[in-house]
């Protein structure tokens, strides 16, 4: 029997039982979707987490942060005038000082918790040439230490006109700090003088939406100290070599009081995060692929019960065990075929409308005295083309793998046996 | 003339629950190539195992069945299966495949045997005429009558040219007059393309017109006619 013949005799078998065929197929379509949905919204996911931080967190630069890490409890402190140790370093371009504290912000009599960050304006600039741009009023060389320059989401938080912040506000900054075990309010009033560009995203080290920026002087003053939570060095070129040397080089200038994060290596940390989610989320939308298997299975067994009479006569016109045997897997492989195909689609289709509805679109800035958050990610799901084969060869081999046992016992089947079956 | 189907102290032994049943008990059977044989025989007499061992569906528990010279208890699963693409069967509750076109069931054995689909159509169309079901071929076994029924599975059974036909009691499920259009169709086929019969049944007007009958009892031939 030629192998149209065999697809074609299964197909017929699996039309004249629609409806449960229809079920049997739609447990593999809710598994290949689940399947397909997650791991497409996760790459998509990925994807723009990767590319926001290619983009804020540029591949030719460094962070130089107290030991502990970006954020971890650091035991060693950086200056603001290490900058010059780090740009005597070779292949270092550039390098600047952030220092950055959470502070109460009143804008337009709406006071929001928000960091501050102090930085040169001018140096910060030559390294985030493309992210530090304003998009209305002037980031001027030697600022006013009263000078402000705010995201583009706290000018127009709501993506709709309603102007927040804008050029020529008056912003007061309320730094809460604890000396002596009694906490101290103070606080002073600056001038917005420029709004940045849309960026997008977020990223470290580099210029954000939601950034407050104040002059590095200032922030010294204000904040009274000499210590930045962070310098970010800008290299001649990206490649692995001056990565490398130049944080070497970095660490031994500190006695390796210090860490050096490079975006490669931030990069490599999520991808490994994002993969053991993504293996995660397949997991478990692959246990239910498996009952789906069990489904046909069971559907497959009933079939063989219906059809014991067939199979006897078919072995009586002479057809061999093994064709029986591949009669039977066909059913299950087009179960499982279809199924996966129509699974690709929704769960396509599951992801790109829950990426629409913005479900995971992250948060907007609340209203007063909220905790202003990321700012919004949008994410278009991914459909790798490993995603899409594996996902269809997954489908159909869990459909075949379930199909062997009901389609071995049809093989197996005697002829007179099977001819005096009711 | 040369023996199509040979059977040689033929025993089978079936167990019913914990119970040994010896169905065929010392069978020795000889038919030839345009023989027109009918068994006859009470229900328990081992006339339909008799027609399973000779139609390779079944093994013997003892003693030889030759097919076309063929040894069959030597024979794997494989070779019986090539084996049976030789043998006709026709069975009393017609068999058909009830999904399958009048046409489509004729062609069955031609699809397992591997022919192509022009060939097989051409043939399938070819044996309804013989069988007078030409104009009705595009119907499904439930569209078509008992009498029509058994007319298209002759007409599969001979589709692969087989060395002999195997009826299992043809006209048993249809009604008399039906029955005479069988009768008259498997003499014809018959005396006409010289096709070898071997019938179980318990129609005596169809048993008439076989050249030979044999009797069965309590598993032995006990009787052997020629008409």
């Amino acid at each position: 029997m030629n192998v149209a013949d065999v697809l074609s005799y299964a197909f017929s078998a699996i039309k004249l039982r629609k409806l449960r065929a229809a079920l049997t197929t739609l447990g593999v379509v809710i598994g290949i979707a689940a399947i397909v949905a997650l791991l497409s919204f996760s790459q998509g996911f990925q994807n723009t987490i990767t590319a926001q931080l290619q983009k804020g967190f540029a591949t030719n630069t460094l962070i130089v942060s107290p030991r502990g890490g970006i954020g971890g409890g650091a035991e060693s402190s950086l200056l603001i005038s290490d900058t010059n140790i780090i740009d005597s370093i070779d292949n270092v371009t550039a390098s600047v000082a952030i220092m950055q504290k959470t502070c109460f912000v009143n804008i337009s009599n709406t006071i929001i918790t928000i960091n501050v960050i102090g930085v040169d304006f001018e140096k910060y600039r030559s390294i985030y040439q493309s992210t530090f741009v304003p998009a209305k009023g002037q980031i001027p060389t030697n600022p006013q230490n009263d000078s402000i320059v705010i995201g583009a989401r706290l000018h127009d938080p709501w993506q709709n006109g309603t102007i927040f912040a804008d050029v020529n506000d008056t912003v007061e900054i309320t730094w809460m700090r604890r000396s002596d075990g009694l906490f101290q309010n103070k606080t002073y009033t600056g001038k917005i003088i420029a709004v940045l560009n849309e960026i997008g995203g977020f990223n470290v080290g580099g210029p954000s939406d939601l950034g407050v920026y104040i002059p590095i002087s200032q922030a010294q003053e204000f904040f009274e100290t000499n210590e930045c939570n962070m310098i970010i060095v800008l290299l001649k070129d990206d490649k692995e070599a001056t990565i490398e040397g130049v944080s070497a080089a970095i660490k031994e200038a500190f006695s390796n009081q210090v860490s050096v994060t490079s975006a490669t290596a931030v990069l490599d940390i999520i991808s490994a995060i994002f993969s053991n989610v993504e293996f995660f989320l397949a997991g478990i939308a692959g246990i239910s692929l498996l009952v789906a298997g069990v489904g046909i299975m069971n559907i497959m067994i009933v079939s063989l019960m219906e059809r014991t009479r067939e199979i006897g006569i078919l072995k009586a016109l002479g057809m061999k065990n093994r064709t029986v045997l591949i009669i039977f897997l066909s059913e299950a492989a087009i179960i499982g075929f279809m199924g996966a195909m129509i699974g690709i689609f929704s769960g396509w289709g599951l992801a790109n409308v829950v990426a629409r509805l913005g479900i995971f679109g992250g948060g907007r800035l609340q209203g007063a005295n909220q905790t202003a958050m990321a700012t919004q990610i949008s994410i278009t799901p991914v459909l790798t083309p490993t995603v899409l084969i594996g996902a269809l060869a997954f489908g159909v081999i869990v459909s075949v793998v379930f199909g062997l046992y009901p389609a071995w016992r049809a093989s197996k089947l005697k002829p007179v046996e099977a001819l005096r079956y009711e | 003339m040369a023996t199509i189907v040979e059977a040689v102290n033929l025993r089978k032994t079936y167990m019913l629950g914990k119970v040994p049943v010896e169905a065929l008990r010392g069978v020795n059977l000889k038919v030839e190539k345009g023989d027109f044989l009918a068994i006859l025989g009470p229900s328990g007499s081992g006339k339909s195992t008799l027609l399973n061992l000779i139609g390779a569906l079944d093994k013997p528990t003892d003693g030889i069945v030759l097919i076309d010279g063929v040894d069959i208890s030597k024979l794997n699963d494989n070779q019986l299966a090539d084996l049976r693409r030789r043998i006709g069967f026709v069975f009393q509750f017609f068999n058909l495949i009830p999904r399958l076109t009048a046409r489509q069931n004729v062609e069955l054995p031609m699809t397992i045997a591997g022919l192509s689909r022009d060939e097989r159509t051409k043939r399938a169309e070819e044996l309804l005429e013989i069988v007078g079901l030409r104009e009705r071929m595009n119907h499904k076994p439930s569209e078509l009558s008992g009498g029509e029924q058994q007319r298209v599975a002759i007409a599969r059974a001979l589709a692969n040219n087989p060395a002999f036909l195997l009826m299992d009691e043809p006209t048993g499920n249809i009604d008399s007059k039906t029955a005479n259009e069988i009768i008259g169709l498997v003499k014809k086929l018959n005396e006409e393309k010289n096709v070898t019969i071997i019938l179980v049944t318990h129609d005596q007007r169809l048993a008439k017109e076989a050249a030979r009958t044999v009797q069965m009892l309590d598993g032995l031939i006990v009787e052997e006619m020629v008409n």
